[in-house]
Formats: structure tokens, sequence, C-alpha cells
């Protein structure tokens, strides 16, 4: 049989087409989950479930929903303490089916015990809810990828105010007395009424910024794409200082006394005086950092993650790596309780860990490792 | 190597676009497209060319599967003579295609990360950035608000898919040449229809961004096709071995006639 030779390219074409589409990442994004601790339990934004383990022992308490149903809830992205009764999740959910077929973020809130929805009905947003929000006075703020900021109500979920910026709000707000902080991808950082929405002041970074601002001796701290990490009071948004990396700042500093800790994307992680600005020391992990430096209580350790799956501890005198402890996946989430660092991993068998600060010996995974 | 060769190039010439473009996403994703493009024009003329030279062939073809019907193993063998004596590599299509893959997936990822789309591919993005340009991560993440649509989402309203089909139609109608085989004409009508559906799949689900990549693509093959000379006529001696069988007694008879009106001009 004689095959005409255009066939080939057209099939070719056909084959192109959907190794692209295998290979490109979608719209449907995938995110990092967040982990909190309180009262010894971890809440864990676990692919399908909320799940809430046992921090001592890795062991699960309860999982929301019992049974993983992407039909009815998830994937969750993201879980926030509110108080003593209430968390709230926010997850990433399709309506409608086939081609037609959309996603929205959802924001719940589930009684602390994971038995229990507590409003009426779910908060939807056309977005994703990538990071957690925080909770002042009744009125809960969460940034959503639509570009806008959302307070609600506690009590039931209802809409209160909505704040638009013009970029992707994927920063988790701080919220102080009054006000609400939180950063755009539209290179501001906005300062709003907690109650109302309305602007404060807006501070133009020269990049965009991802995550929360430290609060610390009565300053704002916050890092920008533009390589620089900023230094703003919070009263008006006057810029104190800025310091400049190799590369991006991406996530929230972590800070002590007089001391600021930070790290760029590069791996570089910077000792700064708090007050001026001035660098004390300087080291660098391979590979590239996004989450922001973790302290430990005593502020002896600072934690680094690296998106290659590697945790770092770091004597905080002089920025030495006194060890490293190497594991599968992206690290997604970190938080220091005691004398223990709890991580999360994406697309890794084990999506929970915890470890020693002191010399990051692993404590217990979860799901357990097989023997 | 790959972030080396391909996608650093393509994300911060992207940028750079954006840059002096007036901060618009739209047309600095036109303008790589067409800078990409233009780098595969020599391909993508040769495997325009071999279509239709293909496509002249088609009455040869047909001649010599009848002749030939009982005998595919001499059928193959006459092919495989045309086809060299008229100067065609039956896969010449092909390789041109194969050789523009890797800068059209780079030129896919480039739109979707810096369209930031997800935190994820966001981080990946600032190890693609050069540092060495200044001012270059200030415009991070390009603006992804155009007309009703986010870039970074699909269509809502289902505009851009349709422009990519009825594109993307168009654009297959013309690459691909009627066919004088029942068979090979079904696989072609089949293709016509599912290549655009695919594309239209892809854009429904995918960043608008990668719809407006997928029309100006589309669009740059349309006008390619229209303003490119027709190649010229397959050679004298190709002609001959057609004619061979139906005119035995005519071997000295010049095929001149017979290319003028084959060369479309």
């Amino acid at each position: 049989m004689n095959k005409p030779s255009h066939i080939y390219p057209v099939a070719l074409a056909l084959l192109a087409v959907l190794f692209l589409a295998g290979c490109a990442g979608g719209v449907r994004a995938t995110s990092w989950t967040t982990l909190i601790l309180h009262d010894g339990t971890l809440y864990v934004a676990d692919l399908e479930q909320v799940r809430a383990l046992d921090a001592e022992t890795g062991q699960e308490v309860w999982a929301f929903p019992a049974t993983p149903d992407l039909r009815q809830y998830g994937p969750f992205y993201t879980v926030t303490r509110l108080n003593d009764e209430l968390l709230m999740v926010t997850s990433y959910e399709r309506t409608g089916g086939g081609l037609f077929a959309r996603s929205q973020g959802v924001l719940r809130a589930l009684s602390l015990n994971g038995g229990r929805l507590a409003w009426p009905q779910p908060f939807t947003a056309a977005g994703e809810f990538i990071a957690p929000g925080a909770a002042g006075d009744g009125i809960f703020v969460i940034g959503n990828s639509d570009g806008n900021v959302y307070g609600l109500r506690i009590e039931d979920g209802t809409l209160v105010w909505q704040y638009p910026t013009r970029g992707r709000v994927w920063a988790t707000p701080l919220v102080l007395s009054d006000t609400a902080y939180i950063a755009s991808l539209d290179h501001h950082l906005y300062a709003l009424d907690l109650q109302t929405g309305a602007l404060r002041w807006q501070f133009r970074a020269g990049g965009a910024m991802a995550d929360c601002p430290l609060f610390l001796n009565d300053t704002l701290y916050i890092g920008a794409f533009d390589h620089n990490l900023y230094a703003l009071r919070p009263a008006d948004g006057t810029e104190v200082w800025r310091f400049p990396g190799a590369n991006w700042f991406w996530g929230t500093p972590a800070g002590s006394g007089d001391r600021l800790y930070a790290a760029d994307v590069n791996g570089n992680v910077y000792a700064l005086d708090a007050a001026t600005g001035q660098e004390i020391w300087r080291s660098q992990v391979p590979g590239t950092v996004r989450l922001g430096p973790a302290l430990s209580p005593d502020g002896k350790r600072l934690l680094i993650a690296s998106e290659n799956g590697a945790l770092f501890g770091l004597d905080t005198a002089d920025g030495f790596v006194l060890w490293q402890q190497s594991g599968q996946g992206q690290l997604g989430s970190m938080v220091i309780g005691g004398e223990r660092v709890y991580v999360t991993r994406i697309n890794a068998p084990q999506r929970v860990q915890a470890f020693y600060v002191e010399n990051g010996r692993p404590v217990w995974s979860y799901p357990p490792q097989q023997q | 190597m790959w972030n080396l060769l391909i996608l650093n190039p393509m994300v911060n010439l992207l940028l750079l676009f954006y840059r002096f473009l007036g901060h618009q996403t739209v047309l600095a994703i036109t303008a790589l497209t067409l800078v990409v493009r233009l780098a595969v024009l020599p391909l993508t003329l040769k495997q325009q060319q071999s279509a239709r030279r293909m496509q002249e062939l088609q009455p040869e073809l047909v001649k010599l599967q009848k002749k030939y019907a009982d005998d595919r193993e001499k059928l193959a063998q006459e092919q495989m003579k045309l086809y060299r004596e008229a100067g065609i590599n039956p896969l010449g299509g092909c390789l041109p295609l194969l050789i523009q893959l890797p800068l059209l997936y780079g030129l896919w990822q480039a739109i979707m990360r810096t369209l930031a789309v997800s935190p994820l591919e966001l981080i990946r993005l600032s190890q693609n950035v050069y540092s060495f340009i200044p001012g270059m991560a200030s415009l991070i993440p390009l603006q992804s608000r155009f007309l009703w649509m986010d870039l970074g989402q699909p269509d809502p309203y289902y505009v851009l898919p349709i422009l990519v089909v009825v594109t993307s139609w168009l654009s297959q109608k013309i690459l691909t040449p009627p066919s004088t085989d029942p068979q090979s004409a079904a696989m072609n009508q089949q293709m016509l229809i599912m290549m655009p559906l695919m594309f239209g799949f892809i854009s429904i689900s995918y960043a608008s961004g990668l719809s407006i990549y997928f029309i100006i693509s589309n669009l740059v093959t349309l006008l390619q096709y229209f303003v490119t000379p027709r190649p010229r006529a397959v050679p004298a001696g190709t002609a001959e071995v057609a004619k061979e069988p139906e005119r035995p007694k005519e071997p000295e008879r010049s095929p001149q006639p017979a290319r003028r009106k084959r060369g479309r001009r």
C-alpha cells in the first residue's frame, strides 16, 4: 500500500501536541501544602485530605474527609488555625464536567477535631488559595490567585470586604492589631484595614513579593524578586533600609533580637543587623531556596530547606552548615516545635517528616517508611 | 543543557520583548512566536515544498499502484525509484518537524513559566532569568490581564479556543494536499478534524497565553503558504518514468508541456 509521505508530518504533529500537553504544566496548578503545629498536633493539607498527626509519634489522629473523594473535596492546599475550635482549609476543586469543567479555590471552616464543617456554605474564589490566611478580631483574611484579598466573617464565612490587586496573591497576610499586611505579585505590599479592607498604605518594591512579612522590633521585613530585602515602618510603609541579595528573595525572613536571617533563591543565607541591614555573615547551601529560614526557639540553629529536598542546619553564630539531611521530593513547608522540625514534601512517598533540630536526625515519617 | 541552550534564551527573549513592547504580554508572546517561526523558516519551507512535490507525484504514484497492484515488492521499488529521480525524500516532511519540536516545546515552556501559572513554575523561573541583564527580575511575573482574560488561565468564554480550532483547521487544510488515494484521503480527512480539535482541547484546558501562541503560529503558517513561491516542477526524468507505460511509442517526446501544467506560479 502506498502511504503518502504527508501523513507522517501530520501524525508527528499530532504526537507533538500530545507530547507538549503531557509535558507542560497545566493551569491546574500544583502547589506546596502547608502544615501547622498546635498543642502537640500537626495539621497538614495532605493531597485529598486534611490530616491531624500526633507531633510526638507521627500517628494519624484524624483525617478529613475520612475517605478521600476528589469529587467532593480537595486536593487541599493550606491549613490555618483560627482559634481553639476552628481550622480554615483551602482546596482547589473542579466544578462542572467534561471539557467545560472549571476549577476554583474553595475555603472551608473545619472543626479542630476534623469532624464538622462549621460554615453553612464554603467560600469560593476563581483562583487557588496558595497560602494560608490569618485572622484577627472576627475577620479572616486570605489572598487568592485571582488577584483579590478577601476578608471574611469567621462566624459564618460571609464576605465582608474584598481588595483587588493587579497580580496574584500567593502570600500569607500578617495581621497586627487592626491592620492586615499582605504582599502581591504586582510588586506591592498592602496595608489594609482589617474591618473594612480600606487601603492604609502601599509599598512598591522593584519586584514581586510572594510571602508574608516578618514583624520584628516594630519593623516589617520582606523580600522581593528585585533581589532586595526591605525593612519598612508598619505605620506608613516608609522604607528604613534595603539589603541587596544575589537573586530573588521569596520566603519570609526569620529573626530574633537584633538579628535577621534571610535566604535568596540561589541558596545564599544572610545574617543581618535588623536595625541597619548591615551584613554580619553570609553562607551558602546548594539548590534553590524558596522557604524562609526557620529559627530554633533557642536561637542557635537556622534551618534552610532547599527545593531539591535537602534540609540544612546552620549555626546562627557564623552560618556554618552543621548538618544536612537529604530526602526525596521538594520541601513544601517547615515548622519548628521544641527540639524538632517538621516538614512536608511534594511528590515523595514520605509526605511529612520530623527531624531533630540539633543534628538533623530523623524522628518519624508519615506515611511510615516500609522496613 | 536544555535550560542553557533553549529555555533560558527564550525566557529572557520573552522578557525583553515584554519590556520593550510596553509590558504587553500578548505582544511579547506574538514577537517571540514570530522570532521562533523565523528561526525555523528554512525547515518549514522545506517541509512545505516536500509536501507540494509529493502532491505533484500523486498521479504517477497512482499509476504505479495500478500497474503493480499484484506485486508489492516491485511497487515499492518503483516508488523509491520515482522518489529518487524526483529528488524527494519520502520522509522529508518529518525531519524538519522533528528538528522544530525542541524549539516549539521551549517556546511553550517559556510562556507557561513566565506567566507564573503555578508557584512551582515561578520558583523554577528564578533559575532561568539572566541576572546579568539589569531589571529583568522586576518584569516578573508578566502582566496576565488581557481584555476579559487572565492569560494564565483558560479563556472563560471560549473565544480563543474557537479561534485556535478555526486557524488550526485552515493551516492544516493547506498543509495537507489532496490525495488521489482513497485511503490516504480518508486519513487526511480524519487528521484534518482531529488536529484542530486537539489544539482546541488544549486551549480549553491550558493558559490562554498558549492559545495566543497557537493562533499566531497558525496565522504565520497561512501567511507563509500564500507568500512563498511554489517550488519548481519535478525533473524531466520523473515525468518520463511516469508516462513511460502509457506512451511507449513516444519516448522522445519532450515532457515540457506536462511540467508547465503542473508547475503552478
